[in-house]
């Protein structure tokens, strides 16, 4: 069953002008374009519009420029007759660019390209080359999206349960469950999918991952895990999960 | 992240640099056993040069003061600034581990 996301109602906020590929293959990029009727442009820097940034794996995505203006959408399509069955967050390329569409920043990649490349990291560079920030809210901001992406990849996707007792063995097995699960393709290829509306006094954060979704514990933060969420709390003017927990909703002020 | 250890007599000090996430989990594995390794009663992690800490990164302190616990060694966080400074003291680390500015 499909599940409306929240923004897909809405009026469209970015008007993509042109697309870019980053370690695309010429073929590919050129059929995308045609599927999407938005010209390739080779130079983004030049100006005159949004870009969407197409990408395969992360491999040519590491230069900053890369996640400033004029890029507004990160998105790694499915594979061109690849098996995977369709989700919400893995659908055809043009339901993501419509959702893309009614974001100011929108970003839905698979957790293996989205681990490699520090996403938070790149969301942050995102965010503050569109608008000044303090310090202060800049450090939050970027401890908040780390928190909630970390806990999309790590225990939505990958399904690794977090360190529960301070102990070295449970150091080892959360390490050891972290390698294997990245390199189970199934579990790697699942989706996060982060947007972002920057609002006159607010800066809103969604981020969906595609786990099995959980019920926040009462008694968080007692082993060595469990203060992502406490973090967020505190961090963020309010904070919603969604879907069973697979998606989280954050509200800055600025 | 990565890591110098300074020997002293009566302490080591371990300078941690750059950002300490959930992706350090082997690295942190390879520090607290060296920390368990060394002599010295009191093992310092230095984080003045540590830019970036998560909440699994904070695990994992919390791990590294369990098994200095455990094997009769002390540790103390030292010298914290900016985001790190920020997330000990809104996660309360100071109730369970020794901080010094």
């Amino acid at each position: 069953m499909p599940t409306r996301t929240a923004t897909a109602h809405e009026p469209a906020r970015t008007r993509f002008a042109a697309l870019h590929g980053l370690a695309m293959a010429a073929d590919r990029l050129a059929r995308l374009s045609e599927s999407l009727a938005l010209p390739l442009r080779e130079e983004p820097a030049g100006g005159g519009g949004p870009v969407l940034a197409v990408m395969d794996g992360p491999a040519a995505a590491g230069d900053d420029a890369f996640w400033e203006r004029p890029f507004a959408a990160w998105i790694e399509p499915e594979e061109p007759g690849a098996a995977a069955p369709v989700t919400t967050l893995a659908a055809p390329l043009p339901t993501l660019v419509a959702r893309a569409g009614a974001s100011d920043l929108y970003i839905n990649l698979t957790t293996a390209t989205a681990n490699d490349l520090h996403l938070a990291g790149r969301v942050l560079t995102a965010l503050t080359a569109r608008r000044a920030l303090p310090d202060g809210l800049r450090d939050d901001l970027e401890l908040a999206l780390h928190e909630a992406i970390s806990n999309a990849l790590v225990h939505g996707n990958l399904q690794v349960s977090g360190m529960k007792e301070l102990s070295t063995a449970e150091l080892e097995r959360f390490s050891r469950d972290l390698v294997e699960r990245l390199a189970d393709p199934a579990l790697a290829h699942r989706r996060v999918e982060v947007a972002v509306l920057v609002e006159g006094d607010a800066i809103v954060v969604e981020v969906a991952d595609e786990g099995p979704g959980f019920v926040p514990a009462p008694q968080a933060g007692q082993g060595a895990s469990g203060r992502g969420l406490d973090l967020i709390a505190t961090i963020a003017e309010t904070m919603e999960l969604k879907d069973g927990g697979r998606r989280i909703r954050m509200r800055f002020p600025l | 992240m990565d890591y110098g250890i300074e020997q002293r007599d009566l302490e080591a000090v371990v300078r941690l640099r750059g950002r300490l996430t959930f992706n350090d989990h082997a690295r942190l594995r390879g520090l607290i056993g060296e920390m368990v390794q060394n002599r010295a009663p009191r093992q310092v992690l230095d984080l003045s040069s540590l830019e970036f800490v998560d909440s699994a990164g904070i695990g994992m302190l919390l791990i590294a003061r369990e098994e200095m616990t455990n094997n009769g060694k002390e540790l103390v966080l030292r010298a914290a600034t900016g985001q790190v400074k920020r997330v000990l003291t809104v996660a309360q680390i100071g109730k369970i581990v020794t901080i010094e500015d």
